[in-house]
Parts: structure tokens; sequence; C-alpha cells
């Protein structure tokens, strides 16, 4: 237990971000320490309602579907940062660059080349041509420079050891990327004496370079400064801040599937002057409701004809069509041997050990320790249907089993991973919770990582469900831009 | 800029504008009351719904007219889209549509005001001090004004947000003024120099006539400042001239023939008004005329530069 006059702290097991297993303070966090040390709590509570009253005149909100306590709740933020030393991230950014030019190589062959990681044996065919974010019509568009996957959010998690293994890829739509720019800043207006004391490596220049990488993906023909749109299903979409907010730091237009029409293969978008040519369109609407005209009829969000403007090369779409193969967690096993085969590299950021459940043997096994497992669906995303072993009562995992008998190439079992934590204030004092970490990546001409990421809380004490679409919280994340020297 | 963008722009515009001149309106009448003894509360308030054309509505929901069944039904009731917080709460929303077009400063003073306008206690404030209640009104929706005019970038966000004001204050204008026209011309009652003086606090414009024409109040001179008048900020030919100046600098707005032609015979007609021709051929019939004529506008406007499929249903006051 680390006591002072004003703080204690008492870790919970597992690994603890801010201090080691003694409890004493891992030497990057004790600026942060000394400076938090200063404020009574009636200051803690004052910067709290400053903290709200910032993202609330912001509008700085988001969506909570099923939700009845309204449309919209304030993005909750903790105010103790989390600190990520430079030599550590060094590692993560390399390992994340790797695994994202991994995935888009095995995506770029599977719709463009010769497959031949399948070929080769090194992931089952079947579990691609099965996979719902498999897109047979994507076969043979090409996307430039292979950056299919242009913004990815690669989920990590800090284990036992303190040891950053890869949760889950998030190819398709990840969001999360503007609550990391507004964290900074109003982390920065709250508490600006911690920002002042470290050097802390700048996240500001995201949309420039999410800009660059968007206009690497135009037509060539289409000159220096292409027209760049972010396409949004609407406003009741649970990131329409962050589409929006995207869309205002880009300097993009920010449009619906009813403003773009296509014709003649080419995308148009309706103006006060008529049809105007659109160059590549940012999108966060998902595959399946992108053109109805050859997937879901039913969707308005999307813009009939689009397939064809792609296939004519006519515009570019960021995230390309299919991504979601490459992030399918029946899937994600097999990305270390895909990073071996496609780079000739070790994997460095290794996964969480999974269970494929379609396997009879690993099912078996699986089967027989199921209330110690974590069992995830392999095409959601978001918590969506994940049963925690540990906390699940013997009816639901009944159910579970039962599921996965009936059909196991819809699930995978993974190890309990006991997330790192982290102090956090509740009521404020300090108490360890469960965190997580999402750092984005872009591809385009070249990888770029954003440093840090969006860390995710837990907020109840125990849990370790993070998702902000499940009530958790989040946190400022700091990436030093040396060792502090004292 | 995207069609729909700009209907968005175009209806925060308005929404805000409704909001200001309802608060004005309510609160001047509430206030001329007090000053001026009870007597006609009752044809007061329906003075008040009549020229916003809401009488029906109001008459479906209250069966009485009393200054708290008007208030409590101009003011908080969300049922209907005519009230201050249905109006704040749709130029929000329709700003939340277009949040990449307005400046953070303006989004954070209009989001500032419909969460203050939402807050607890509202209703008892508003009964408690409806003064201090409608002038925060007034004054935010002002602030939010002033931050679209001076962090906006002359571009066409910042006009088609401009044009929606523009042709809500004008139809607003000639809506107060209509309802009183009728028993007022060449009548020099008391009480009719009363609801001029009403009028004229309502629109900000008691200082300006003074100034124009001294204490004198008569209908002549009130229709003068408040239709004619090419200075005063809320006369229906200031609204038209600035309306026609944003049209002008749309980038397309030359290609959009209907809507300037409209607008500039309208504004053309006004300026060689005569005001004791307009009184002698009846300034009733004159003003619903102007009335439909900027209506008509604001639905070339739609045409012309929102058309592009099913719009959003939009409340229009309705013709008497």
């Amino acid at each position: 237990m680390l006591t002072g006059e004003r703080l204690s702290y008492e870790r919970a097991l597992g690994f603890d971000e801010a201090v080691d297993s003694q409890c004493r303070l891992r030497p990057h966090y004790a600026v942060l320490f000394e400076e938090l040390a200063r404020l009574p709590p009636a200051e803690i509570a004052s910067r709290e309602r400053l903290r709200d009253a910032i993202f609330r005149r912001l509008g700085i909100t988001f969506a909570v579907y099923g939700d009845a306590g309204g449309l919209e709740r304030t993005w909750p933020m903790d105010l103790v940062p989390r600190i990520i030393p430079a030599a550590e991230w060094a590692v993560v950014e390399r390992g994340l660059a790797q695994r994202v030019r991994a995935l888009n190589l095995f995506l770029d062959d599977i719709y463009t080349g010769e497959a031949a990681a399948l070929r080769d044996g090194i992931v089952p065919r079947r579990l691609v041509v099965s996979s719902d974010g498999f897109v047979r019509q994507a076969v043979g568009i090409r996307v430039p420079h292979g950056a299919r996957c242009l913004v990815a959010g690669i989920d990590l998690v800090r284990d036992a050891d303190g040891t950053y293994r890869v949760l889950e890829d998030n190819l398709r739509t990840p969001s999360g990327i503007s609550y990391v720019l507004e964290n900074r800043a109003a982390l920065a207006r709250v508490m600006p004496a911690l920002s002042a004391r470290h050097r802390i490596r700048p996240v500001h220049h995201y949309a420039s370079s999410l800009l660059a990488s968007l206009q690497s993906i135009a037509p060539r023909a289409r000159g220096s400064s292409p027209r760049v749109v972010v396409l949004t299903p609407g406003i009741f979409n649970s990131a329409y801040f962050e589409h929006a907010f995207l869309a205002r730091q880009l300097g993009a237009e920010l449009v619906e599937g009813r403003d773009l029409v296509v014709e003649n293969h080419t995308v148009y978008a309706r103006t006060t002057q008529g049809l105007e040519r659109v160059d590549v369109i940012y999108r966060r609407v998902d595959d399946g409701f992108i053109d109805p005209a050859v997937f879901r009829p039913d969707s308005v969000l999307g813009v009939p004809g689009l397939m064809g403007a792609l296939r004519a090369g006519n515009v570019g779409l960021a995230n390309s069509l299919g991504c979601g193969v490459a992030d399918d967690k029946a899937i994600y096993p097999f990305v270390p041997a895909l990073i071996r085969f496609y780079l000739g590299e070790a994997a460095i950021l290794p996964n969480v050990d999974t269970y494929l459940l379609w396997e009879p043997e690993q099912r078996e096994a699986a089967l027989a320790r199921l209330h110690e497992l974590v069992v995830k669906p392999v095409a959601a995303s978001g918590g969506y249907g994940i049963v925690i072993g540990p906390q699940a009562t013997d009816e639901q995992l009944e159910i579970c089993r039962k599921e996965i008998l009936c059909d196991p190439r819809a699930w995978i079992a993974q190890e309990l991973v006991q997330l790192s934590s982290h102090p956090t204030f509740i009521d404020g004092r300090l108490e360890p919770r469960h965190i997580d970490l999402r750092p984005f990546v872009l591809a385009g001409e070249r990888i770029e990582v954003v440093p840090g990421g969006l860390t995710r809380v837990a907020l109840p004490r125990g849990s370790f469900i993070v998702n902000s679409s499940q009530g958790g919280g989040s946190k400022d994340t700091w990436v030093l831009a040396e060792p502090l020297v004292h | 800029m995207l069609a729909r963008h700009a209907e968005d722009l175009f209806w925060t515009g308005r929404y805000l504008e409704r909001a200001e001149d309802t608060a004005r309106l309510l609160d001047v009448t509430y206030h001329g009351l007090l000053e001026g003894g009870a007597s006609d509360a009752p044809m007061a308030w329906q003075e008040v719904l009549d020229a916003l054309q809401l009488s029906h509505l109001f008459r479906a929901r209250h069966r009485h007219v009393t200054a708290e069944a008007v208030e409590a039904f101009l003011v908080l009731d969300e049922s209907h889209s005519s009230s201050i917080a249905a109006a704040i709460g749709r130029a929000r929303e329709n700003g939340r549509n277009v949040r990449e077009h307005l400046s953070t400063e303006l989004w954070e003073a209009l989001n500032s005001t419909y969460l203050e306008l939402r807050a607890d206690g509202r209703a008892q404030e508003l009964a408690a001090h409806p003064h201090e209640f409608y002038r925060r009104v007034r004054s935010r929706c002002q602030l939010v004004a002033g931050a679209a005019a001076e962090t906006m970038p002359r571009l066409d966000a910042w006009r088609f947000l401009l044009l929606g004001r523009l042709v809500e204050r004008a139809e607003m204008t000639c809506r107060l003024l209509r309802v009183r026209a009728p028993r007022a011309i060449g009548d020099e009652h008391q009480d009719e120099i009363h609801y001029w003086l009403v009028l004229l606090n309502a629109v900000s414009a008691l200082e300006s006539y003074a100034r124009r024409f001294g204490a004198e109040i008569t209908p002549a001179h009130v229709l003068e400042l408040l239709v004619l008048s090419p200075e005063f900020p809320r006369s229906v030919l200031f609204c038209l001239r600035a309306a026609e100046a944003q049209l002008g600098a749309l980038e397309g707005g030359v290609a959009a023939p209907s809507v300037r032609r409209a607008l500039s015979r309208m504004r053309a007609e006004l300026e060689y008004q005569d005001v004791s021709v307009l009184l002698e051929r009846g300034a009733e019939d004159a003003l619903e005329r102007t009335r439909r004529g900027i209506a008509l506008i604001a639905e070339r406007i739609e045409s012309c530069f929102f058309a592009t499929g099913p719009s959003p249903e939009r409340h229009v006051y309705e013709s008497i």
C-alpha cells in the first residue's frame, strides 16, 4: 500500500501500471503522484465538475443503444492520465506497424493477389470464405499502396507480467480517435500543472496525417488536392460525434448516403450548385450497408452504384470493403503466422492464447474449462455477446456450451487475461481499475502509429469490461518524449 | 456546399430567430399589461396567439386564454414545434447535423443555450421572474448570433445561416404588425398607442423611433420604421436588402434567378413605397401580401438550393 498525507493507493492483483509488486511507485509516475498529492479532496471534486462542464459545453457525448437515460451521455474521462515511457512505447509502436503491415498484405493478397497464405495453408481457406467479413464482391478491386485497412484500431492489454498482448484487431470502422484528441485537450485545461511537468508526445496532428493517407488512395488522375468526404450513418449513430469531429478537422464534408449519387460509375455530392465529384470516401458505414444495389437492399445509409464506381477505380474508399475478414476472431489466432509468412519476422506483440473451437480437440479442452475462459463471438465488436467464464452463472455457461456445439465456427475461447490496473479517481480517492489500450494505426504510402491511443477503464471494481458502449470510462494517455530526468 | 447542410443551416437560423422573437413578444406583452393595467389581458394574449397564427393549436390544449396558459404553451411546451424550448431544441439539432460547418465557439454558444433552457427549475424561474427569463433567452440568442458573426468565415455556411435569420425576422415583423393593423390605422385611441408601444419595444425599436419621430406614436411612423426603414435592422426592407446581398454572394447564387427576381422585386416595391399610400389602400392587405411574398421567397430558396429528396418536417407558420 502506498500512503501519503493526502494520497494513498492500494494495488489490486495483476500488473499495476503505476506501482510495482511491492507497491513502490514506478519512476515514470513519480512526478504525476507528486502533483496529485497537492490536491485536497475538495479540489479534486471541483476539477471533476470543471471537466464535466467542458465536455457538456462542447457537446462531447456518445450514445448508448438501448439506454433509457437519454440519447447522449457526457464522455467519462478520469483525471489521472496513463503514462507510457518512451522505450516501452517504441516496442509497441514497432509491433503495431508490423501487425498492420502484415494484415494489409494478407487482405490485398486475398482480394487482388493469389491468396498465397491460403494456398500455402497458413490460414485454412474455409475460415476465410465462411467469414462474415469476407466480401466476395470486393475481389479484384485494387487499392493504392495496398492500404486496404487505412485506419486500424488494435486493442492491447497487459497481462500479469506486464507484457503487451493483442486482444483483438479492429480493421473495419474503428472509432475512438476523437476522444484521444479531446481527452488530451480537456486534461490540459483541467489539470494544467500535470501536463506542464511532463514532455508528452503530441497527438493533435492526427487529422493532417489522416488526410494525407486518405488523399493517397484517390484515383491517380484526380490531381493534387482530391475531394475527400466523410460518410456517416447519421446523427443517431453512437459515433456521430466522432464523424462530425473528423470531418471538421479534415476540412471535409460530412455526408450521408442520400447526399451522394453515382452517375457513369462516378460519385458525386449533391451541393447547392448541383453535383460535384467526390474522389475519396472515408466511410463510417458498415460493409453491408454501403451499396443497397449490391448488398442489403433495405439500407438507406448507403450509395446505390458505389460498387461500380469502386470497380472502375473512380473513387477511393477507406477502409476498403472486406477488411472484416482479417479481424474475424477466427482468423486472429493465425495473425502471428501471417506476420512470419508475409514479412519473414517474428511477431513483436504476442496474441492472447486462444482455443479454435472448430478443431475437435481444442473444443473438447475448452468446453472442459469453460468456467475459466472468455468466450467471444467471432464477428462482433464493442464487447457485445462476450461470456466471461468466472463471472457467468451455470445457466449462462450451459447456454454458451450449446451455442458453441451448434455453430463452432462462430466462437473462440481465450484465457482470461488479468488486465493491468491503473490508479483512478473513484469518489475522490485513488483506486485500482482495469484498463486496456486502443492505439490507432494509419496506413497509406507509409504506416504511422498515433502515440498512445485511447485507454479505456472498467469503472466497477474488479470488472474487465472496458467498452464505452458498456459504460466504461477513459483516460488521457501520455507517451513520454524521453525518460524523465530527476 | 452540400444541399442538406445548407438546409440545416438555413433552419438553424430560422429557429434561433423564432425563439428570440417569441421571447421578445412574450416579454413585452407581459410587462405591457403590468404597466398598463390588466383589463384587456385576455385580448392581449389572444393577439399574441393570432400574430403567431397558433390560436387553433392553443385551443386544442387549453380552454382559457390566460397569461399562464399562453406562456406555458409558447415557452416550455415541447409537444409542438413553435415554443421557445422546441425552437431552441431544433436549432441545436440542426446545428448538430452540420457541426463541422460551425465554429466551435458558435456550437458552444448554441449548445449551452440549449442546455440552460433544459436545466431544472426553469418553470419555476419563468413563473417567478418572467422578465429575467425572457431577457436570458434573448441575450442567449444574441450571444449565438454574435459568436457566429465573429467566428464564421464569410462563406456559404454563414450566408445560409444568416439568410434563415433574415427571412424569419422579416416574416415575423409583418406578422406582428398585421395583427393590430385593421383596428389601429386611423385610430388614435389610447389603447392603440399602448399596443404600438409594446410592439416597438418588442423589436427593440422604441429608442430608434423616438430619435427619429419624437415621442408621438402614429401608425404611419411605426410602419415607416418597421417596414420601410433601410437603417433599422429589424425592418422588413432592411432584412430583404441584407438577404439579397447574401443571396448574391452565394456560390452559384447568380444561377438562382427565380429567388433573386422575387426578392429584388419585393425589395424595390418597398423602397419606392409611400407610407401614406400604403395606409390608404389598407395596411392589412399590404402587410399580408408582403408576408406571403417573404414566405414564397423562403420556399424558392428551399426548392432552388436544397431540393434533393424528402426533406425533414419543418414548421412554417400557416396563413390565417
